[in-house]
């Protein structure tokens, strides 16, 4: 039995209208039309750019994509849906400096977020920046501390921290409706089997592969990588926890009063997708098809799974938060809205659906609205840069774990691994010449 | 009882066969005519709320791949346990004739994998292009492997990236394939290589021949576009470049009227081109329709198609051909498909409802529908011999009795 909790509710929309209304404020002029570019004109870039345009305060002046088709289409599509005609570009920095945009959207794969970012804040512009922040923990920081001296906002592409469903269930949660609570699970799941190899090949003509694997290591080109798959191979992504991962500890940190944990151990592997190869040949990816990570906070133990086999037939969810607390347990979830399971058997479960909006099926209309309205009210946003990076640093800190095999103490005041001088080592990598890692003078 | 005079009795069962229009096969994608439309008109288009009585139901494997009926013999494509079977049925009864298998990875790129692309007929033989390029000649009484290689190794084209789709076209002597930039004829006999194209990658849509000033085309799509070719020797007659995201030109081309109508996805919408030049004019392009896998269907000057995404719930809508106004839209159809049958529509959307209703611009009433499977459903229903066969990606595949008596 179900029942929705009329009173809170009501308690729910006056709070989010409250925040609806507060960028008119000090509304800046409304006719003002940022002039904005867009790197990384793949799928979730162009969700970006369509919501953005949707806001009509905006004027599309620059596109940046590696590959010379991705950026013809979105050109295209522009043109089509606000009659803008943006300048197109293979080099970000070439971007930068002719269209000199006021506002830049990343949507590149993670490898190339830290670069960006910074080139784009020193550029004077506000960035709108997809999760993770960074690829290692360092890029991170550089990318935060670049942002704070530049004075621009950066919002992170976490629209969970926006979503009316999540907004919705972090008050109740708080409203302590879920008791003390002792343990959260997130997790993401799915099907899957064995991974064969695909064939290396030439980079399809008008690719710039070499600009495409930029400071990370330079694999032969595959399908399997691009378009859209290069977040299962560890050079240029953190595989599901990298991705995932990021939004659902994120959900945590929100509503938890620590900020960060004390110890982070991972462990998981391949052992449905088989052993990573990479030939001359032929290549699979090599993220892990299934991780356990667990996040020791002093209140609370965190703990993360995901699995690409076994479906989810066996659960209620798929996907999303366990909070489990003495009165019960919050799930959050995505298309599956919230739902608490109280520990009482006879008392109702309370539910609320969730409000996604089309077409990306999340909530990037309600993101943008509130990073324009940071931009003119000078607010933080609400996946401001601190935050997208205190979430970000969580999944690459399992993954530094999930390599060493070995517990991290997290000092999370210095940002440092403590006594572990190999572990640290990876709170970096080396960049692929002539890229130069970021650092806090970056 | 009596002893029937056994010519008496021919006649009778001819008669029958007769009435049950047992002609009306469905040998290969988009039906006999190639566009979506069947030639039979005695079907129940009025059903019981539970659907129409189920003829039988089978298990095939993950896929999209559609079904092709031949001579009493229905084909399809499924995968599982890293293999793909090819399986073969009796169309009125579901026994099993035969199966063959052959190693295929899963491929579950954003969706979860599986075959996408489906047989073709011809005479004494089925046709199979696999995702990965492996093409295989069966006999289709016994599915015995009289050729089989591997295209895309052969060729060195590049595969699309969810792999080859288009199902094979037998023509006379040869068998064309959406592999190349513009195609790859084969001799059917041995699968010798007559002629190539280009080594960029293919689209996704099925060779689509026609016959024009005494010559026979094809139109193939490409990653950039849609192109008519020569059958005899592969050389390119038109093209008109047509991007779409990730190369996704999925959905067959229209050709009517002197016009080539395209659509895809990914927010790209569609387009008429008049023929005649080597690169057509533009007629009218628009959003309003947008068919992301399955084609359009058209009748009697109006196209019947989806509008949208997989992930947008697309709508079924109704688009004057001529000028590619809107006649109607049915919101949150998803990405299923339609054919038409006897100026009907036969609809069956993204999540297993089937639904039959007038084909007309003048609004969408259908006059039956039925929950007939679950899950996900993106493979347009087919009506063969009284029969309507409908799949799920899971692999569940239905076939519903609609034989009017």
């Amino acid at each position: 039995m179900t029942s929705t909790r009329r009173q809170f509710l009501r308690t729910t929309a006056l709070a989010t209208s409250l925040v609806s209304a507060a960028p008119f404020i000090r509304a800046a002029d409304p006719a003002k039309k940022y002039r904005t570019a867009l790197i990384g004109c793949g799928w979730w870039g162009n969700n970006i750019l369509r919501e953005a345009i949707a806001s009509e305060r905006l004027k599309v002046v620059g596109l940046c994509d590696v590959d010379t088709r991705a950026r013809d289409i979105t050109a295209e599509r522009v043109h089509d849906l606000n009659g803008d005609s943006p300048a197109k570009h293979n080099d970000f920095r070439e971007l930068l400096e002719k269209e000199k945009p006021e506002i830049v959207l990343i949507a590149s794969p993670d490898h190339w977020h830290a670069l960006q970012t910074i080139a784009a804040v020193k550029s004077s512009a506000h960035v709108f920046v997809e999760k993770p922040t960074g690829h290692t923990v360092n890029e991170s920081r550089a990318m935060l501390h670049a942002a704070r001296n530049s004075g621009r906002v950066v919002q992170v592409g976490l629209h969970r921290r926006i979503g009316p469903h999540h907004v919705s269930a972090m008050k109740f949660l708080k409203s302590g409706a879920v008791g003390d609570v002792g343990m959260v699970r997130i997790f993401a799941n799915g099907g899957g089997g064995r991974e064969r190899p695909a064939p290396n090949l030439e980079p399809p003509e008008g690719l710039d592969w070499d600009l495409w694997c930029g400071p990370a290591p330079k694999r032969p080109f595959s399908q399997k990588l691009h378009p859209g798959g290069w977040r299962g191979f560890l050079d240029y992504a953190n595989g599901q926890l990298g991705d995932w991962g990021v939004h659902w500890l994120d959900q945590v940190l929100w509503w938890s009063e620590e900020p960060y944990p004390k110890r982070v151990y991972c462990t998981g592997g391949r052992n449905i997708a088989g052993t990573p190869i990479l030939t001359e040949k032929e290549q699979t990816s090599d993220a892990p098809d299934h991780q356990v990570a667990v996040y020791d906070f002093e209140r609370f133990t965190c703990v993360w799974e995901h699995r690409r086999f076994g479906g989810t037939q066996s659960e209620k969810h798929g996907i999303g938060a366990y909070f489990y607390g003495t009165k019960g347990t919050l799930h959050v979830g995505w298309q599956d809205g919230w739902t608490f399971y109280p520990s009482d058997s006879k008392a109702p479960s309370v539910h609320e659906d969730s409000q996604l909006q089309q077409p990306d099926g999340h909530n990037l209309k309600l993101l943008w609205a509130d990073f324009l309205a940071a931009i003119e009210t000078g607010r933080k946003s609400v996946a401001n840069i601190e935050v997208g990076h205190r979430s970000s640093v969580l999944p690459l800190l399992g993954m530094i774990s999930w390599r060493t095999g070995r517990s991290l103490q997290w000092d999370g005041a210095k940002e440092e691994i403590v006594g572990d001088p190999e572990a640290s080592r990876l709170l970096s990598r080396p960049y692929r010449a002539p890229w130069v890692y970021p650092d806090l003078t970056s | 009882m009596f002893r029937a005079h056994p010519l008496l009795m021919v006649a009778a069962c001819t008669l029958a066969l007769a009435q049950r229009g047992l002609s009306d096969d469905w040998p290969h994608w988009r039906g006999p005519q190639r566009n979506g439309t069947s030639s039979e008109t005695r079907w129940l288009h009025e059903w019981p709320a539970d659907g129409p009585k189920v003829a039988w139901k089978a298990e095939v494997g993950l896929g999209f791949s559609s079904m092709v009926i031949a001579s009493n013999r229905l084909f399809t494509l499924g995968h599982a346990d890293e293999q793909d079977t090819v399986h073969a049925f009796d169309a009125s009864t579901g026994t099993t004739l035969w199966k063959h298998s052959y190693p295929a990875e899963l491929g579950d790129k954003y969706f979860e994998g599986g075959t996408t692309g489906t047989p073709t007929v011809d005479g004494d033989r089925v046709y199979v292009l696999s995702r990965w390029g492996d093409m295989l000649c069966l006999g289709v009484a016994d599915g015995k492997v009289h050729w089989t290689k591997n295209v895309q190794q052969e060729t060195a084209s590049r595969p699309p990236d969810w792999g080859f789709t288009g199902a094979p076209l037998v023509q006379g002597e040869h068998v064309f394939l959406n592999v190349g930039e513009a195609g790859l004829a084969l001799h059917k006999k041995d699968g010798s290589v007559a002629w190539t194209s280009g080594k960029k990658e293919a689209g996704y849509s099925t060779p689509l021949p026609y016959r024009e000033a005494g010559e026979d085309l094809a139109v193939f799509s490409s990653g950039e576009g849609y192109a008519a070719v020569r059958l005899r020797d592969g050389q390119r007659v038109w093209g008109v470049r047509w991007l779409t995201q990730y190369g996704v030109n999925a959905a067959d081309p229209i050709l009517h009227d002197g016009h080539v109508f395209l659509s895809s996805g990914y927010g790209k919408g569609s387009g008429l081109f008049k023929l005649g030049a080597a690169e057509p004019e533009a007629t009218w392009k628009s959003k309003v329709l947008a068919t992301q896998m399955n084609a359009a269907v058209l009748h009697q000057g109006h196209l019947y198609g989806t509008a949208g995404d997989t992930t947008t719930k697309a709508a079924l809508k109704c688009v004057e051909f001529a000028t590619g106004t809107e006649k109607w839209s049915r919101p949150n159809f998803g990405s299923g498909g339609v054919v038409i049958a006897s100026g009907r529509l036969i609809a069956l959307n993204g999540t297993g409802e089937l639904m039959t209703a007038p084909a007309t611009p003048d609004g969408f009433q259908p006059t039956a529908t039925a929950q007939v499977v679950g899950g996900k459903t993106w493979t347009a229903p087919v009506l063969a011999n009284g029969i309507v066969y409908c799949r799920n990606a899971r692999g569940e595949l239905v076939a519903l009795d609609v034989h009017r008596p």
